[in-house]
């Protein structure tokens, strides 16, 4: 091999800048968010005290009733009311950067803390209703997976045993039935209520017997990216972040919880003013020697579970030991 | 400026550990032991720190850290495990330590576990992988009683059971759940007038008279009859861990676990959650009944992240009346 003396290139002639900024940042990982569906929304006002009321009146009783012609009135009866109260909670974030970065970082510093501010509100919010279901819920272990565990992994049988539950407790069914279309390996979906899953859970979920995959619903029109499946008349969503402990079952391995549930039986409340706040602190404020600037978000929530009758689940184990 | 002080304070030990809450994530957490400081050759820590994870190799174990032992000099060394701090950050609240073993439950009424422990008076341990007793394995029971080499659990009338437990593992998690009102494991329900119900912790932790809760009994426990009703509270029992609820069981069907060989495929647990309450302010008597702010509404029940301290002599919480000042601290790097 012989060499041309003489010429210039980027051994002897590296370039300037050792890197550049692609044109578009890189997604940041976001879990889904999938805790606050279907659980209802409600205001709090200013000025009127932290903790909120939501209150419910109980049926009537229907035993007897019949007039027996005698003109002696039927015993009257006392209306019971049940209150729901919810107390509510301020959470933040803030993030301090010096002018440095400012001054030399390639695009919009503060723009893109603003953009991860908004995002950790989100998750945030996400994460406190994720443990208010695994808080304040009582949970079935499921029995029927084979897995030799207590809770077992999830089964048809568990399925069908909160369907049960929540039918015999009349709650009503959440989302709206998906009418089977010609499509070949489709299926109808009947109206259904909500169930909330860790991701770890997908394998099992497709080995329930009678599961319907997402991608055999007849339609996939306005179905959501978290949803996974069907499962009798429940409609699986799954997070990362979804509930579990570890080490607590009967041999040792981690629980996972899943909260079933059907129209009313959670709820968020949010602080008027205060739903969403994100906010700047210019550099003469925040540092003596208008150094540091900070960003902040802030956000106030209550949360409740509003019907025990309304809502049920299961604590399962996953087939492969996790 | 590399450490800024987060937070601090003092406190006068019981001898138990103790939950720090921190209102930021910590990165370096330190203790002195104000009283044992003065006294002359006491033999116990007067001095721990713990580094968080932003130390890299040096970051502290859980239930470890860094400890000062006090006696004709200053004695410097690791703690013991699980003597140390415990920095809890995330829900579920398990709080990080390894399986410790036991050797025995009792079917004694109530239950008594025989396990060598640092575990201190009221902490809240999953009990599992049991042999024997398994239908309460994956249960959390509230400790009492505790001595090194075990301790009761008032919440477990273990008698009617055919057989101890010879074996299995426990694990200490948050004596609160993220939320309260919390739910709550049912170990004994009577048949009576007003049901007596008795769960495996303390329930005056979480509920007061005029609270409602709604119930979830399985068919293997027996009285089925009282799945999916809700009682009223009317009455409570730090002694016995009970409440008495305005449900009449007395021709329900008797509660009893299912035997341990029926598990895995028995279904478990019987449990309460919180289904609000039914106040009432008499105009009359001016008497406002069933109402406490610090235990009906929903919150959050165990604030996090939190630092827990074990406690006694050789931990940095100390023993019994020893004063104890702390300080958490927040490392500007990254």
């Amino acid at each position: 091999m012989s060499f041309q003396s003489g010429i210039t290139n980027i051994q002897n002639m590296a370039p300037e800048l050792p890197v550049q900024a692609s044109e578009d940042l890189l997604s940041t990982p976001m879990f889904n968010l999938i805790h606050s569906f279907g659980v209802d929304l409600h205001h709090a006002e200013s000025y009127v005290g932290k903790t909120t009321r939501m209150s419910r009146f109980e049926r009537l009783s229907t035993d007897g009733g019949q007039l027996d012609g005698s003109g002696i009135d039927p015993a009257p009866e006392v209306p019971v009311r049940t209150d729901i109260d919810a107390t509510m909670e301020i959470y933040a974030k803030t993030i301090v950067t010096n002018e440095q970065v400012v001054l030399w970082e390639n695009s919009k510093t503060l723009t893109k803390f603003t953009a991860l501010l908004g995002q950790w509100l989100r998750e945030k919010e996400d994460l406190l209703m994720r443990d208010l279901f695994s808080s304040s819920v009582s949970y079935i272990n499921a029995t029927g997976g084979l897995n030799g565990d207590q809770p077992s992994s999830i089964s048809l049988n568990d399925v069908n045993n909160i369907e049960r539950i929540l039918l015999n407790n009349d709650a009503r069914s959440m989302l709206t039935s998906l009418e089977a279309t010609l499509k070949f390996a489709t299926g109808g979906v009947r109206d259904a209520f909500i169930a909330l899953a860790n991701t770890n859970l997908t394998a099992d979920l497709q080995r329930v017997q009678g599961v319907l995959l997402k991608s055999a619903y007849p339609t996939q029109e306005g179905i959501r990216p978290e949803e996974y499946c069907s499962i009798s008349r429940f409609r699986f969503f799954v997070s990362s972040k979804g509930a579990k402990t570890p080490g607590v079952s009967m041999l040792g391995n981690t629980v996972y919880t899943i909260p079933m549930y059907g129209l009313e039986a959670a709820a968020k409340i949010e602080q008027n003013n205060y739903t969403a706040v994100i906010g700047y602190r210019p550099p003469w404020v925040v540092s003596a020697v208008a150094q540091n600037s900070q960003l902040y978000a802030k956000f106030a929530i209550a949360r409740a579970i509003t019907n025990q009758n309304w809502i049920s689940g299961l604590n399962v184990t996953t087939f492969t030991p996790s | 400026m590399p450490f800024t002080i987060l937070t601090g304070g003092s406190f006068t030990s019981t001898g138990a550990g103790v939950k720090i809450n921190l209102p930021s994530s910590a990165d370096y957490f330190k203790t002195w032991n104000i009283t044992q400081l003065t006294a002359t050759n006491p033999n116990t820590v007067v001095h721990g720190e713990w580094f968080g994870s932003l130390f890299g190799s040096g970051a502290t174990a859980q239930g470890g850290g860094i400890k000062t032992v006090k006696t004709t000099g200053m004695l410097e060394s690791a703690f013991a495990a699980n003597t140390g701090f415990t920095y809890v950050t995330v829900n579920p609240l398990v709080e990080a330590q390894a399986p410790n073993a036991i050797t025995a439950i009792t079917n004694a009424s109530p239950a008594v576990v025989t396990q060598t422990n640092t575990y201190s008076e009221n902490d809240v341990v999953y009990l599992y992988n049991t042999t024997g007793m398994l239908q309460i394995a994956g249960m959390p029971f509230q400790l009492s009683s505790v001595s090194g080499s075990g301790y009761t659990l008032i919440g477990l009338r273990a008698a009617g059971f055919a057989t101890a437990a010879t074996g299995g593992f426990t694990r200490r998690v948050s004596t609160f759940n993220a939320v309260e009102p919390e739910f709550l494991y049912i170990t004994e329900i009577t048949q009576a007038t007003q049901a007596v119900v008795r769960t495996s912790v303390d329930p005056t932790n979480h509920y007061v008279v005029g609270m409602k809760i709604h119930f979830s009994v399985p068919q293997s426990l027996g009285m089925i009859q009282m799945n999916g009703l809700t009682g009223k509270i009317v009455a409570v029992s730090s002694a016995n861990y009970t409440v008495t609820v305005d449900i009449d069981s007395t021709n329900f069907t008797a509660f009893a676990f299912p035997a341990s060989t029926a598990s895995p495929t028995a279904q478990l647990f019987a449990t309460y959650a919180p289904a609000g309450a039914s106040t009432q302010f008499n105009p009359v008597t001016l008497v406002q009944t069933g109402y406490d702010f610090q235990k009906q509404p929903f919150r959050t029940g165990q604030f996090t992240p939190y630092m827990f301290l074990a406690g006694g002599a050789q931990s940095p919480a100390g023993a019994a009346s020893d004063v104890i000042n702390w300080m958490a601290y927040k490392l500007e790097t990254s």
